[in-house]
């Protein structure tokens, strides 16, 4: 047990993992990730290869490259450094190699903005990585050795992200339960991987496929993130075993739900006040419980429907947007459940914070939407105060 | 590579001798060597830039990775290279 931030949580994961090679490159609210790896490996802490890069894209090149010829690989970004290696995160999840990624979230410009956001996490949906978002730096930590796990496995073999919400909890010291380093290597197994660039025995990578053998792999892409749910589930039962936390044998997470009439959705660091609002609402006597979404992807269908079908109203909360149509967690909750009565908050957006109060108003003013049937629609919350503030921006008027 | 699952598979490729060079159909015109002309002297086979031409006693073409350039043809000195339309 330490006193630990999100992102020492996640280095001393990698470190813990025997990673072999760290593509970095640094960029807000990331870059003490790649510090601490870089001084664990000053003091002689880590042995892994440690490759400085001139920018993001070529950060997860470089780890790519190095994961293709067998290393477990590891790289962090954020924001506008996701979105610069988006080309190659398409290329890493085409090439079905198994590579563990960082992303502690943070808005994307314009307009310049560092603080906490899920919209450049959320952008990476479609690529084919299995997705899993942390709430708090023991989490960070636990998916962390997980994810190599999970990517690892042969059933999968896919890369995968974990993601953090940056400062709040990337910079966040709390207490993390941190695994020996002989418990991590029984829960760990050496790196499998379906092929090894390797000049023994030579295969192509990178090369030209015609149609059809290319939607062949979508499709083969595709059928791994729906067989990994299992994977994840069982992986979450043998790392209960090493650490004896009992909260990863299910995707997501329930909180005071299955006796509950309305349910809140949502992701991320922000679950914590949710709970602490969802505790004095039950006091007043509201019936609320709270769903946390914790794989993106694998998307499991049959865990969300369980878990919401019998609600009488369902409110999504999303700290990301999709411009023009809703929160993501809100489109994909709407596609996967056909309930008449569910609506959607915006909020948090560019470093907003919610606290406890503004999450009891949010919840206690859908539940009353609810009791008159018209829970419906999307809204954009701003805490208290926030909707008076004018733009002053200057603006070209014509005479 | 033995594959446990039906749904893996893997942008990957063994190297094979030419695979990827083949013509295909869309040569317009082939080459065609005289045997009566043919002296064995083995420009054709230094000049073609597509290593198409080989030696087994004697030179012969392989069509399936001639593209008809026509330079084995023009540096044949007996002339016993003519390009045919192909059909």
């Amino acid at each position: 047990m330490k006193i630990i931030s999100g992102n020492e949580a996640v280095a001393l994961a990698v470190k813990l993992a025997r990673v072999g090679v760290v593509g970095i490159y640094p960029i807000t609210p990331q870059t003490s990730i790649i510090e601490k790896l870089a001084e664990m490996k000053a003091n002689g802490e880590l042995d892994a290869e440690i490759i400085r890069v001139e920018s993001e894209h070529a950060a997860m090149a470089s780890t790519f490259g190095a994961a293709i010829a067998g290393v477990r690989a590891f790289t962090a970004t954020s924001s506008q450094g996701l979105l610069y290696m988006h080309e190659m995160t398409w290329w890493v999840a085409g090439s079905r190699v198994p590579v563990v990624m960082v992303v502690a979230t943070r808005a994307v410009g314009a307009p310049w903005n560092i603080w906490d956001e899920n919209t450049d996490f959320m952008s990476e949906r479609d690529s084919g990585w299995l997705m899993a978002f942390a709430s708090n730096p023991q989490e960070a930590l636990d998916l962390t050795l997980q994810a190599f796990r999970i990517s690892e496995d042969e059933r999968v073999y896919l890369p995968m992200m974990v993601g953090m919400d940056g400062f709040i909890l990337s910079h966040m010291k709390t207490n993390v339960n941190i695994p020996s380093q002989d418990d991590v290597d029984l829960f760990l197994p050496s790196r499998k991987q379906p092929f090894v660039l390797d000049s023994e025995s030579p295969v192509g990578m990178g090369n030209i496929f015609p149609p059809i053998e290319y939607m062949k792999l979508r499709h083969s892409i595709h059928e791994a993130i729906l067989h990994s749910e299992e994977v994840i589930r069982k992986v979450g039962i043998e790392y209960q075993k090493i650490t004896g936390i009992n909260n990863y044998s299910t995707l997501n997470v329930k909180y005071k739900l299955d006796d509950a009439d309305y349910a809140v959705v949502l992701m991320g660091a922000w679950a914590g006040d949710a709970m602490e609002a969802i505790d004095e609402l039950r006091k007043q006597g509201l019936s609320v419980g709270l769903y946390r979404i914790r794989y993106i992807r694998p998307w499991s269908e049959e865990e969300i429907t369980l878990a919401l079908k019998d609600k009488k109203a369902i409110l999504v909360i999303d700290r990301a947007t999709s411009m023009g149509r809703g929160g993501p967690l809100y489109l994909e909750l709407k596609s996967t459940l056909h309930h008449e009565q569910m609506c959607g908050v915006i909020s948090g957006l560019g470093g907003v914070l919610l606290n406890k109060g503004d999450f009891k108003e949010i919840i206690s003013r859908f539940v009353e939407r609810a009791k008159q049937g018209n829970a419906k629609g999307i809204t954009w919350y701003y805490p208290k105060g926030g909707e008076k503030i004018e733009l002053k921006s200057p603006r070209y008027v014509e005479e | 590579m033995k594959l446990q699952y039906d749904y893996q598979y893997f942008p990957i490729s063994i190297p094979d001798k030419g695979a990827g060079g083949k013509t295909g159909n869309w040569r317009v015109v082939k080459p065609v060597i005289s045997k009566e002309k043919c002296i064995q002297c083995k420009a054709c086979y230094l000049w073609c830039p597509e290593s198409t031409i080989h030696i087994d006693n004697e030179v012969y073409i392989d069509y399936e990775y001639c593209k008809g350039c026509g330079v084995c043809a023009s540096v044949c000195p007996v002339k016993a290279i003519s390009m045919v339309m192909e059909q």
